[in-house]
């Protein structure tokens, strides 16, 4: 039976099935027990299942994730979260150099099965330190897997999938989605695999490929652009590592345009690999150049409400964008 | 518990140093011995071009590493450092493979991977190292917290130097550790200098032991170079960790012999600090102890070091003759 959840529900839902049905399961982070964690994600979690498998640390992510890594070479499967993914620095050695290598450098001998949830995003008055995306930083480094849910039925669907992959993966969560969002979720257990994009929108004049909250931004606009004439195909890269070359080329191949949208700052970014891509393999099908629309060359969402503003992509700024390609 | 297996057999340490039974005297001594050659053979083969990279010799530290590891089971748990390739032959991984490594053949562990000396071995619990500095201490108290959550008596015992204490994800680990009063050994080689950096301008501390007091666990020094003072200090601490009583920190203050790798001259440090630590040796001084309770003699010393020969040998014979990895097997092993 599926019913209507918001995004963060169809979380914590998954986090209370997966631990009922795995014991080896168990999260960490900080205000996640008693506190049920500062979006309430982790809600009710240590009610049921106790201390020992909902564990509140100390405010200290580079154990957080060292204590996840060492725990899941034993056998364990935690799911650690990061509150906010702007301090997601204090743990990057250990997500770095132990996470995405421990497997290579051991040649296989030891695997590193955690699923880091890691509270993400701008456009709600976050500010510099509580709006940062990131999520290129560890599409960088082979070894991670990283996956970005935009509604709650793959929300719910890919944290399963996330806990039960033998690597450690990134689960990021955008938390403007957390209660904006709804969707159909099944009461029961399944999962969206990590890797496949999911076409999210058909169309034939050009491509969009984007993730996380930005799929919203970009439908928004797709259907702006349907009344005057140009079909969008919006292509959702839920997993961003490892890609989906498959679906994203042929949808680029079948309309010959293709834009990247997405949230986070714009040099070396995700947009800047997806045009890579696309140029490389699928140049002679392109009529007109790979457009990016994405967050400005700046250190973080500025805090004031106009500040954030120009910082944020919003459907305005895609249609122009389209508008743009669209003409070639 | 013996585990079934285990290189040694070992059960339970024995705590009484009285009492020492001259098996296990034999026994570290003879590891000692295997620890020093198999060292200074791997830095004779650096200098012979016989492999690449680097190497970290932790001659001078044996009695440190053997004290800190010779008791423990197969189940146990070694979160390694650079300095630490001879953790690998103390807990019972075959020579050959540790000499595979140095060589980064096929034959090793990591299927030639790591840098050498950068050795772990899965079978064994001996965590494959990083070389960011303090890494494994961080990894290995999140291995005790797993072997705790999952109700085991197995333990794990870091190696890291005083370098290390300085980072913060070593207040990060040990804060953790005492909170939830993890089954983990910290044993931190106090050997006077983080590559180039003397103590002094490490810490403002004379023991680094002292730093225990903050995290709400024992801390002790001990005097490295004494390969009983470490086995007494880490028997008990193991024995203590088995029984759900947490972490300790072991300081053994010691010394490397050569620089910080086999390119570093040192010429930081005085040859007179270098020679009066090299007076202070573990081996010899061992000896005396064993000669003087006529544990060992003079044949029984010469024919453990002949068989240890021998077996070093083999095992860098294997490695010679052992393959490189096929250059497409550099994409192995990146996801499962």
């Amino acid at each position: 039976m599926a019913r209507t959840l918001a995004f963060i529900e169809a979380i914590t839902e998954a986090l209370h099935q997966e631990m009922e049905r795995d014991d080896r399961v168990f999260v960490l982070g900080e205000d996640i027990g008693l506190s049920g964690g500062v979006f309430k994600a982790t809600s009710g979690l240590l009610e049921k299942f106790g201390e020992d498998r909902v564990l509140d640390t100390p405010l200290a992510e580079g154990i957080i994730i060292a204590a996840s890594i060492g725990s899941s070479l034993v056998g364990l499967r935690p799911v650690p979260e990061i509150q906010f993914t702007d301090f997601i620095t204090v743990g990057m050695d250990q997500l770095v150099q132990q996470a995405a290598k421990i497997r290579y450098r051991s040649a296989g001998g030891f695997s590193c099965p955690i699923t880091v949830r890691i509270c993400c995003g701008g456009g709600v008055g976050g500010g510099l330190y509580h709006s940062q995306e990131n999520a290129a930083w560890f599409v960088h480094e082979p070894g991670l897997k990283v996956v970005m849910p935009s509604t709650a039925y793959d929300a719910k669907g890919l944290l399963l999938a996330a806990i039960r992959d033998p690597d450690p993966v990134l689960f990021f969560e955008h938390k403007k989605l957390y209660r904006t969002i709804k969707s159909e979720v099944p009461e029961g257990d399944y999962t969206v695999p990590i890797g496949p994009a999911a076409i999210r929108r058909e169309g034939t004049d050009l491509t969009v490929l984007t993730y996380g909250s930005m799929t919203h931004v970009t439908l928004e606009a797709a259907e702006v652009m349907s009344k005057r004439g140009v079909e969008a195909e919006v292509v959702e890269v839920r997993t961003l590592a490892p890609l989906d070359k498959a679906t994203i080329l042929a949808s680029v191949k079948k309309t010959s345009k293709c834009m990247i949208i997405h949230e986070d700052k714009r040099t070396m970014g995700i947009g800047a690999e997806l045009a890579a891509i696309v140029s490389e393999e699928a140049f002679d099908h392109l009529d007109g150049p790979v457009v990016r629309v994405t967050g400005p060359d700046i250190p973080a969402i500025p805090f004031s409400p106009p500040l954030e503003k120009f910082f944020m992509v919003n459907p305005e700024k895609v249609v122009a964008a389209m508008e743009h390609l669209a003409a070639y | 518990m013996a585990t079934k297996g285990s290189p040694r057999a070992l059960a339970e340490p024995e705590v009484e140093k009285s009492a020492y039974s001259r098996e296990l005297l034999l026994g570290l001594y003879r590891m000692l011995v295997k620890c020093r050659l198999c060292d200074e053979k791997a830095r004779i083969l650096f200098r012979q071009s016989k492999f690449a990279g680097n190497f970290y010799s932790g001659v001078g530290h044996e009695a440190t590493e053997v004290g800190a590891a010779y008791s423990l089971r197969e189940d146990d748990w070694i979160a390694p450092s650079h300095r630490d390739w001879t953790s690998n032959i103390i807990k019972g991984v075959p020579l050959k493979f540790c000499f595979a490594q140095l060589f980064a053949k096929a034959t090793s562990p990591d299927r030639g991977r790591s840098s050498p000396a950068h050795m772990g071995y899965p079978p064994l619990n001996i965590i494959t190292p990083a070389s960011s500095i303090a890494g494994q201490l961080n990894v290995g108290t999140g291995v005790a917290l797993g072997l705790k959550k999952l109700g085991r008596d197995s333990v794990v015992v870091s190696f890291f130097g005083d370098g290390a204490t300085s980072i913060g994800g070593f207040h990060e680990a040990l804060n953790f550790a005492g909170v939830h009063r993890l089954p983990i050994l910290y044993v931190c080689k106090n050997n006077l200098w983080a590559e180039s950096v003397p103590l002094r301008l490490q810490t403002a501390l004379k023991d680094l032991s002292d730093r225990a007091k903050a995290y709400g666990f024992p801390g002790l020094t001990v005097d490295g170079n004494d390969v009983l003072a470490v086995y007494e200090a880490a028997s008990k601490a193991i024995v203590r960790a088995r029984s759900g009583e947490g972490p300790t920190l072991i300081e053994c203050k010691t010394y490397r012999w050569y620089g910080h790798s086999e390119i570093d001259p040192a010429k930081y440090r005085s040859k007179e600090e270098v020679e009066a630590w090299k007076k202070k040796d573990p081996i010899p001084r061992f000896e005396k102890y064993l000669i003087d309770r006529k544990v060992l003699g003079e044949e029984v010393k010469a024919e453990i070091a002949a068989q240890i020969t021998a077996e070093i040998n083999e095992a860098v014979e294997f490695a010679d003759q052992s393959p490189y990895p096929e250059p497409a097997e550099a994409t192995d092993f990146v996801w499962s």
